[in-house]
Parts: structure tokens; C-alpha cells; sequence
């Protein structure tokens, strides 16, 4: 008869000598472990609690201007410089790092600043004053190195990528050479004659410039045909435009009925995308560099960032002091959003609420880490999916929201018991991203 | 603008299909593959056979994840099994080398001969004179708890002999538990359940739980449930030091409780003969069963196979194995000599049963086995004890000892291959010092789940939500004609655009019914799983014939909607061809006919069969 009892051997599971760590010792066998799934579940809501307390988002408020800031934009290639236009007629150039100001030009222009690009160390201006104004980042008296006088007030100024080109709207796009007066060329689409809102080149076929109109459209022009080549009219009017910085054919749209759109411009029929929270006009929008995610600002006094493909359920940021939002950028590093809203304030915010700043530990991380994964493991439960997608709001913009979804809600039952009253085959019901686009012109 | 298109358009579309299917081997990879080690992103896949197939899911981003899903959870499983290879320790046990040897002759003094220095000094004697003792180990398995029924109450390191406290405490003790670990522990006392800490300092005294009679500590959900004279079931929360709830019996004085560690269900066994299985959110219990003709005296479940089967042992001196799944008789009955026993289940699936003068175990096999005779499975140990009566015995977790408290004291007894040999230090670890035990604690409570998570299922957390059984939107609104019932209420009229998506899918006849529910993470052992459903008896067909779909989709197009066309007519017209086609196919494959295959001009040679 063979007997064998088990013993542990204290030398494999103590340490060997003093102020060695504990050995430690795996048994994967699932019965060794009761409850795991349970207990990984509480994890999960414990992350997601833990991931709500610690959004703090806001940074600071960059003070500066006297009125609404109506652009920010950020320099190519530099993490910390900014640029703000205001109406009160003011540029600021700010440092985000030092929060200090670089350059403040008072009295820029008269009226309000519409628009602020960089032309690699100087700065771009356009005003209502119907002048653009080239600037120098270091001029100490304040006068523009030239003025390039236009015939009607500019309303969006956007810089060449590569070229010493830039581009203005006004009632028309006109394409400006830096070193001569007068514009080298008009852009504009024979049958209309609207005003231009805004102007942005493509970041990655940079001779392809994107433009909106009051009259409803969108439109894209090639300064090499110097042809405005596609017409797309919506339903609403945009305020704002952002081509992605990755995905080079998507365009991103801030619209009047509170609604942002994504186009593909390989496929103008209808949006890829559409973008519902804000309960007021979008006045502003810009991509992340990363292109995953972009930021929006609105006349209902938030700023929300969104994940790209995502169409619900943005993050929300708001103050009691913050205005209606009328320009939004994302930083150079994509960590933090810049607001500048009506009541003259630039303030920075974090793009993800709850991360930390400042030096992070290795284990930190890793629990950081691990706390993301089980968040993302667990968002279809219930409990968990609560605590991540609440969020607080104002109480306008909340009443706003409900009053809203209750309209649309009616607005469909309507649509669909007219519908059912009709003759059949009549009327058929028309997809909701079709329904943004009126027409396409080429 | 139209080289930005060209340039777009220059991606590659990921639908062209490949020319020439891979090869399963790929010669370089197998030559390279020996000498370097790559970056995980970078090695093959291995493809793992058995895997789900969600091709029936339309969203695309969608199926490819929860393919991703289940290719995680299958590689993981494979590698979990892998991780088997690392597992050093070895399970002791007792084998016979020749035809005629019994391992029930095998006496301790053998045992202890046999064992290693180490593991001989579990075999020993507690000559104690407190009266009956009880005891119980923590989860490490390195303390030990006793309580004598006259008051005397002690813990101590067993393996060191290091004592920690030890009370007179001049009054009746009828249970002794550990909380959370060593630190503290909760007597039942004559009157009320007492907690001390680890010198023996009393720390609360709780005046809700009345004449106690048994503890028992839920670690994962931090609760010390008691039962007691009254026959009131106490949940306590010793994490906030609330009383959680309490449940009434109504089956009288209770004196067996026990838990199964792996759904923290708590199993009380009753005076009339009833077993009766309790949950902190049920006012009723989850099941009661007639376990016995008398009185129930023990009470055990097997942590083995996660719970899944319950031993009791009545005054009626039979013990019964039961199968915790369906409670249709016990699988095994056998009569027990000398009156009411004592059970215990240990880590690896041995059976104590301590009755009249002796302790027997049984092991695995034979005891889940289904026999109708009521002969006793084979013994694997035995070992007579002459203080009556015996009672409690328990199994050391890790270690292959068995205590077992008696009129005169305790005695631990070796019982080779009880224990298991592997342990977690993520979960219990026998060798802990005082900063992982701290450790331990802070996490156990920031991973306490909560009570109202105890179910019969432990593993509903996770899984699917069932299917709910109230009437859906769809065949009440086509039944009756009236509006769509949602969450149990009635609601007239609602408008198809306000419906829950999965009643607006299943309306269009786009709901994914198909759903696949194997379900790669559960794999506590569901080897066993592969009974097939009892079929059902014609009172119950004949009740389930009228509440099909198909039923009263029909009866909507005939009586109501004859000749409207819309698109939810229109949808259902087609689905009800849809489910006659099907119906047809079947009928015809259980008719032997096989349609599959193109009928030839040589089928009416075909002999009929």
C-alpha cells in the first residue's frame, strides 16, 4: 500500500530570506476562485464610479478679451501656441503651457475678428473691416506687416498647408498669394451668390478647399481647376467645418438644427454620420489630431466631444459662466479642448475628464489601465452602463432636451399615422440621413 | 477633387476576395517560429475548432467582435490548461497495489507512518473538557476556531501551536465561526451572537440574532448568517454592521445550516425533515425538499463540482446524496450505523460521515453515482472515535487532515488525498504574513458583492437576461388587436415609432431570433451538462399549442387585415410563409424524405421505405 499526504514545503512559499517579497502561487481552476465574474462586475462599478468622481475637467480660463471670442486656432506644428480672435476686434496669441499671452493686438481690426490662420511664423487676420492683415509673432508695435484690402467684409480666412497661399470667404472664396495685394483667383459656383461662412483646405490634398454658405450649402472647389466642383445643399444651414486630420475624404459639418454631420466626399448623397445632442445651434466644431474624436461648441452653452461613428452620448462640459460657445479647438496633443465662448473667456479643458495630470507611475498606470478594460468589458451591464453614461446637466439645456425628444417623438408618430392613412406605396418613409441632404449639384 | 477621390478610392477594398486560399502552414513562419520568440501581435492564430459561428448577425462590427469574444475566451481556456502543467503541488493519496488490499484497513498509525515529517504532525489529539466541541478553519486553512458547549472558546495557528485567545466564557456555545479572516470571529451564544477579535476581546454584541444556534460567514459577501431557536434565518452585514434581513422559517427550531461557497446559498435543514435553501432577496425559500423522515441532523454541500451536489444526514440515521440541479429523489441513500451523522465535503470531494463511534469517508466516484439500493458506497478511510457523540468534523482546506470535535475534546485524523494541493494566493493563502492578510482584506472589501447578487445561478452575472415570459408587443397587438404590452403593462396604442427596438425588429421580422447561447466563458465543469430536456407531456403541448407566434399572426391576417397592405401586413404574410416553409421542411425530414438533393429522373426506382 502506497500512502502519499500532502505538505507544502514552507521554503517554496516563504520568502528566502528577510525583506524578500512574499512568493506567490496561481491555481487557475475556476472553482478555486467562487464568485470572479461577481466580483469583476463590482470592479467594473467601482471603475466606473471611481472614473466619474475624478472627472474634473476643466483646467483654466484664459483671460483677455472683452467680447466673444469668434475663432481660436492653434499653430501648426506647436503644442502651446494658440491664437483667438475676438468681436471686440482683438487678437491674442496665447501660450497654453505658461497661460500667458504671447501677442495682444487690442485694436486688430475694427468690428470683429471672423478669422485667424497661421502662415508659419506670422499670423493671418481677417476682419469685418473688409482688410486682411498679415502679422508678425514678435512685432512689438503693433502694426501689421501688410494689409490686403477686400471689397466686402471677410468672413473666414484658412491658410495653405504647404503654399504661401491662403484662402478668404466673403461673398465669394478667394485664393490670395501672401506676397501679392490682390487675390489670384475667385471660386464660386456659377448659379449661386451667396455668402460664405466658412473656408478650410484639406489637410491632406491640400489644393481641395472645402466651403459653407448662407444659402444652406456646402461646397468643394480645387484651386488647381480653380472650379468649385461639388454642391451640396442641405436642409439647415452649417456654421462650422472641419476636415479630418486622418481619414482624408470625411468632413465634418456644424449645423443649424443642432445637428453635427459627417461626409464622406466620395459619397455626397448623405451624411455617414449624424451627430444629436446639442439642444441649440452648433456654432463650432473641430477634429482631434489623433481623428478619433472631435469637439463641438453650441449656442446652448456646452461643448461636447465625440467619438467619430459614435452619433449619441457625447461628453458634455459646462459652467454656470460659460456662454454660448462659439469656437472650439482641439490642443496639438489632443488632451485638451479649448472653449471660447460670449462672455470673453478661453478656457481649456481636459479631453478626458477623468484623466490625471502630471507624472503617473508605472503601477498607477497599469490600474489605470486595468480599470478601462473592465469598464469596457462590462458597459453592456446595466448598473455599470448607468454611472458611465450619466451626466450632469444644466438644467435649461436638461428641460431643453426633454422638450426636444418629446417634439421628435410626436413628429414621428405623426409621419407615421399619415402614413398609414395614405394609400399604400404613396408615401415611404425616408431614412433620417437622407433626409439632411436636399441636393447634390456637381 | 477628383484626386482627392482617386486618392481615397486607391485604398483597397477589403471585400475582393483572395485569389488563392492560405495555406494552413506557412513554411516560413514554422522554419522562423523555432529560433525567435515574436511579439504576440505578430504569431499565428491558432485556430481553435468548436468555436461559435455568428455568421447569422447582419452588423458586421458587431460579429466580428463577439468573434473576437469567443476567441479570446476559447485561447484563454486553452492556455488556462497549459497553466495546469505549472501547478506543482501533488495530491496525496492512498493507493492499493495488490487485488485484495482495502484502503479502509489502512489505520492512522499506518497514515502517520507513511506521511512525511511535515504532514504526520496533522494527526493529533485534543484531550479537552469543555463538552462537545465544535470548530471550524478559516479560509487558509491555517487557524483554528473551537467552542466547547460549555463556554469554553479558543483560536489558535494549529500548525505552530501558536494560541491566539482563549475564553471561559461560562455559558452555552453553540457555534463558533471566523469573519473575514483570523482577526475576528463570531460566537452563538446562549442568548446572543458575540464577535471578538483575535485576543479575545469582545467587540459587539448582537442582540438581533436570538438564541443562535448556527453561523455561518458568506467571505465573498461579507454577511454572518444565524439561525437560531426561534428559527429565524439573521443576515448580517459585517462590513457596514447592518442587519441585513431576516427570514422566518416557519419550520420551527433549526440547529443544521451549512453554505455552498460557490452561490452563497444558505441550506438549513429542518425538525420535520425538510431542507430548505435560502437567499438574502427571497422572503420564501428558493427550494424546500423533504429530505427525511425525521429530523435533519447535517447538512453538506460538495465544493468539488461548485456546488452541485448536497449530502444530508437525518435523525433516521441514513445519509442521502442529492443532485442539486433537479431535486428528484436522492441519487444515493445508505443507512449510516449508530444514529445521526455528521457531514462534511472536503476540497477534493471526500465525504465525512462521523456517526455513532466512527468517522467513514467515501471519495468521488461512487458517491455521485446513481444506485437505487441503499448499500453504502465503497469506504476509503474509517476511524473509530469512543468520545460520543461526535459533533462536527471538518476537513483543513489544503492540507489532508480532517478535525473532528467530541465529548472529550478534538482529534485530527490524516486523510490522504483530501485536500488540495494548489492554492491561490490571489484567494487563500496558507502562508501569509501580515501585510498580504491586510491586504486581502482592503480588497475583499472593495470587491464585496452585493447581497441582493446571491441566486441559485451564481453565474446569471454577465450572461444573458432570459428571454422575458410576459405577452410581447407583437402578439398581443396582433392577437387582440389592442395595444402592445410592455414591462407586465398594458399599453393601447402605441405607435410603432415608439416601440423598443427589439419589439420594432421583431414587428419588421428582422429580430435575430437565432440566438447562439454556448457560452465559451462558463466552463465550471459542464462536462456533464449533456441531458437532454424532458419532454413534454400532452397537457403541456396542448397548453403551449395556442401561444405560438404563428397562431395568432394567422389569426391577425384572417380576421382583421384581409385586405390591407401595409409593410406590417406585408411583413407578416411573409414570415408566416417563411415559418410554413420551414414547417413543410421538417415535417418532410421526420417523414425520411431528404429535399436537399435535386430529384432525378431515377428517383421512382427508389424503394419505399
Amino acid at each position: 500500500m502506497k500512502i502519499n499526504v500532502l505538505q507544502h514545503a514552507p521554503s517554496a512559499h516563504l520568502p528566502t530570506r528577510k525583506g524578500d517579497p512574499m512568493p506567490t502561487s496561481r491555481n487557475l481552476d475556476p472553482l478555486m476562485h467562487p464568485f470572479a465574474r461577481a466580483r469583476e462586475r463590482t470592479r467594473a462599478v467601482n471603475a466606473a464610479k471611481l472614473d466619474r468622481i475624478f472627472a474634473k475637467p476643466f483646467v483654466a480660463a484664459l483671460e483677455g478679451h472683452v467680447d466673444a471670442i469668434e475663432v481660436i486656432t492653434r499653430k501648426p506644428g506647436d503644442l502651446t501656441t494658440v491664437a483667438s480672435g475676438s468681436w471686440d476686434g482683438g487678437v491674442i496669441v496665447h501660450h497654453l503651457a505658461r497661460r500667458s499671452q504671447l501677442l495682444h493686438l487690442p485694436q486688430a481690426h475694427k468690428g470683429k475678428v471672423s478669422g485667424i490662420s497661421f502662415s508659419g511664423d506670422r499670423l493671418l487676420s481677417c476682419g469685418v473691416d473688409r482688410t486682411v492683415k498679415l502679422w508678425s509673432l514678435d512685432s512689438q508695435d503693433r502694426t501689421p506687416i501688410t494689409t490686403f484690402d477686400g471689397k466686402s467684409a471677410f468672413n473666414s480666412i484658412d491658410h495653405h498647408r504647404s503654399e504661401p497661399l491662403f484662402a478668404t470667404a466673403s461673398t465669394t472664396v478667394q485664393i490670395w498669394d501672401v506676397n501679392k495685394s490682390a487675390p489670384i483667383s475667385n471660386l464660386a459656383f456659377p448659379t449661386t451668390s451667396e455668402s460664405i461662412t466658412a473656408v478650410r483646405f484639406n489637410l491632406s490634398e491640400s489644393s481641395v478647399l472645402a466651403s459653407i454658405g448662407s444659402d444652406r450649402a456646402f461646397t468643394l472647389s480645387d484651386i488647381r481647376t480653380g472650379k468649385a466642383e461639388r454642391r451640396v445643399v442641405m436642409q439647415f444651414r452649417s456654421n462650422a467645418l472641419s476636415w479630418s486630420p486622418t481619414f482624408p475624404t470625411l468632413l465634418l459639418l456644424a449645423s443649424e438644427d443642432h445637428n453635427l454631420y459627417t461626409f464622406d466626399v466620395r459619397h455626397l448623397a448623405a451624411p455617414t454620420q449624424i451627430y444629436k445632442a446639442h439642444v441649440a445651434a452648433v456654432m463650432s466644431c473641430d477634429w482631434s489630431p489623433t481623428g478619433t474624436h472631435f469637439v463641438s461648441g453650441g449656442w446652448d452653452r456646452t461643448v461636447r466631444i465625440w467619438e467619430e461613428g459614435r452619433g449619441t452620448k457625447p461628453e458634455v462640459y459646462h459652467t454656470k459662466r460659460m456662454q454660448r460657445v462659439m469656437s472650439t479647438a482641439y490642443s496639438a496633443d489632443a488632451r485638451f479642448v479649448l472653449s471660447g465662448s460670449d462672455d470673453g473667456n478661453l478656457r481649456i479643458w481636459k479631453s478626458k475628464a477623468s484623466e490625471k495630470l502630471g507624472i503617473v507611475t508605472a503601477r498607477e498606470r497599469a490600474a489605470i489601465e486595468y480599470r478601462e478594460s473592465l469598464k469596457d468589458r462590462w458597459k453592456m451591464d446595466k448598473e455599470v452602463n448607468k454611472v458611465l453614461g450619466t451626466r450632469h446637466l444644466p438644467k435649461p439645456v436638461y428641460q431643453a432636451s426633454k422638450l426636444k425628444r418629446t417634439m421628435l417623438d410626436a413628429r414621428r408618430v405623426k409621419e407615421e399615422r399619415r402614413r398609414k392613412h395614405t394609400r399604400a406605396g404613396e408615401e415611404k418613409p425616408k431614412a433620417e440621413r437622407a433626409k439632411a441632404v436636399v441636393s447634390e449639384q456637381r | 477633387m477628383d484626386a482627392l477621390i482617386a486618392k481615397a478610392d486607391a485604398m483597397p477594398s477589403r471585400k475582393r476576395k483572395r485569389t488563392q486560399p492560405k495555406s494552413k502552414t506557412d513554411r516560413t513562419y514554422e522554419s522562423v517560429i523555432k529560433q525567435t520568440s515574436l511579439p504576440k501581435s505578430l504569431r499565428a492564430t491558432k485556430s481553435i475548432e468548436g468555436l461559435p459561428t455568428h455568421d447569422h448577425i447582419a452588423n458586421k462590427k458587431l460579429r466580428r467582435q463577439l468573434t473576437r469574444t469567443a476567441e479570446n475566451a476559447a485561447s484563454s481556456k486553452l492556455l488556462r490548461e497549459d497553466a495546469e502543467l505549472l501547478l506543482t503541488g501533488e495530491a496525496g493519496g492512498v493507493a492499493v497495489e495488490g487485488e485484495m488490499e482495502r484502503t479502509w484497513r489502512v489505520g492512522q498509525a499506518e497514515i502517520v507512518e507513511g506521511a512525511g515529517h511535515e504532514a504526520s504532525r496533522g494527526r493529533r489529539e485534543w484531550k479537552l473538557d469543555g463538552g462537545p466541541y465544535r470548530t471550524r478553519y478559516t479560509r487558509n486553512g491555517r487557524h483554528l476556531a473551537i467552542a466547547g458547549r460549555t463556554g469554553h472558546v479558543a483560536t489558535f495557528d494549529w500548525q505552530t501551536g501558536q494560541l491566539h485567545s482563549e475564553l471561559q466564557l461560562q455559558e452555552t456555545c453553540r457555534d463558533i465561526t471566523f469573519l473575514h479572516d483570523q482577526s475576528h470571529y463570531a460566537v452563538a451564544q446562549k442568548k446572543f451572537v458575540y464577535i471578538y477579535d483575535r485576543d479575545g476581546v469582545e467587540l459587539h454584541c448582537l442582540k438581533s440574532h436570538i438564541e443562535p444556534t448556527r453561523l455561518e460567514f458568506l467571505p465573498y459577501h461579507w454577511l454572518l448568517a444565524s439561525v437560531g431557536n426561534a428559527g429565524y434565518l439573521k443576515y448580517q452585514d459585517t462590513s457596514t454592521g447592518q442587519l441585513l434581513v431576516e427570514h422566518r422559517t416557519k419550520l420551527g427550531a433549526c440547529s443544521t445550516m451549512t453554505q455552498n461557497v460557490h452561490n452563497a446559498v444558505i441550506h438549513l435543514g429542518h425538525q420535520n425533515g425538510c431542507v430548505t435553501l435560502w437567499t438574502p432577496n427571497l422572503p420564501h425559500p428558493a427550494v424546500q425538499l423533504l429530505a427525511h423522515m425525521g429530523p435533519v441532523s447535517s447538512v453538506a454541500i460538495d465544493p468539488s463540482t461548485g456546488g452541485r451536489y448536497m449530502a444530508t444526514a437525518g435523525q433516521d440515521s441514513t445519509v442521502k446524496v442529492w443532485d442539486c440541479r433537479n431535486w428528484k429523489g436522492a441519487i444515493r441513500e445508505w443507512n449510516a450505523r449508530g444514529g445521526p451523522a455528521e457531514l462534511e465535503w472536503s476540497a477534493r470531494g471526500a465525504l465525512a460521515v462521523a456517526s455513532g463511534g466512527t468517522v467513514n469517508i467515501y471519495t468521488k466516484p461512487s458517491i455521485h453515482n446513481p444506485l437505487p439500493a441503499r448499500t453504502q458506497p465503497p469506504l476509503y478511510l474509517t476511524h473509530p472515535i469512543t468520545h460520543r457523540p461526535l459533533t462536527s468534523v471538518r476537513f483543513a482546506p489544503f492540507q489532508d487532515v480532517l478535525t473532528i470535535g467530541h465529548n472529550a475534546g478534538l482529534s485530527s485524523i490524516l486523510v490522504p488525498g483530501s485536500g488540495e494541493p494548489n492554492f491561490d494566493s490571489a484567494e487563500a493563502d496558507p502562508f501569509e504574513n501580515k501585510k498580504s492578510r491586510r491586504e486581502r482584506e482592503v480588497r475583499g472589501l472593495l470587491d464585496k458583492i452585493q447581497p441582493d447578487m446571491i441566486a441559485l445561478d451564481a453565474d446569471f452575472v454577465g450572461s444573458l437576461a432570459p428571454e422575458s415570459k410576459l405577452t410581447t408587443a407583437v402578439t398581443a397587438t396582433l392577437a387582440e388587436g389592442k395595444g402592445p404590452v410592455i414591462g407586465g403593462k398594458a399599453m393601447p396604442n402605441v405607435p410603432y415609432a415608439l416601440l423598443p427596438r427589439m419589439e420594432r425588429l421583431r414587428l419588421a421580422g428582422k429580430a435575430d431570433t437565432t440566438e447562439d447561447t454556448s457560452d465559451w466563458e462558463d466552463d465550471a465543469g459542464d462536462d456533464n451538462d449533456g441531458e437532454k430536456k424532458p419532454k413534454m407531456t400532452k397537457e403541456e403541448k396542448d397548453k403551449k399549442k395556442m401561444r405560438g407566434k404563428g397562431r395568432s399572426l394567422a389569426r391577425y391576417l384572417r380576421k382583421q387585415r384581409k385586405n390591407v397592405i401595409d409593410p406590417t401586413a406585408v411583413a407578416i404574410r411573409k414570415k408566416l410563409e417563411k415559418q410554413e416553409a420551414e414547417k413543410r421542411k421538417m415535417e418532410q425530414a421526420a417523414a425520411g424524405q431528404t429535399t436537399d438533393a435535386k430529384p432525378s429522373a431515377l428517383d421512382r426506382f427508389k424503394r419505399p421505405s
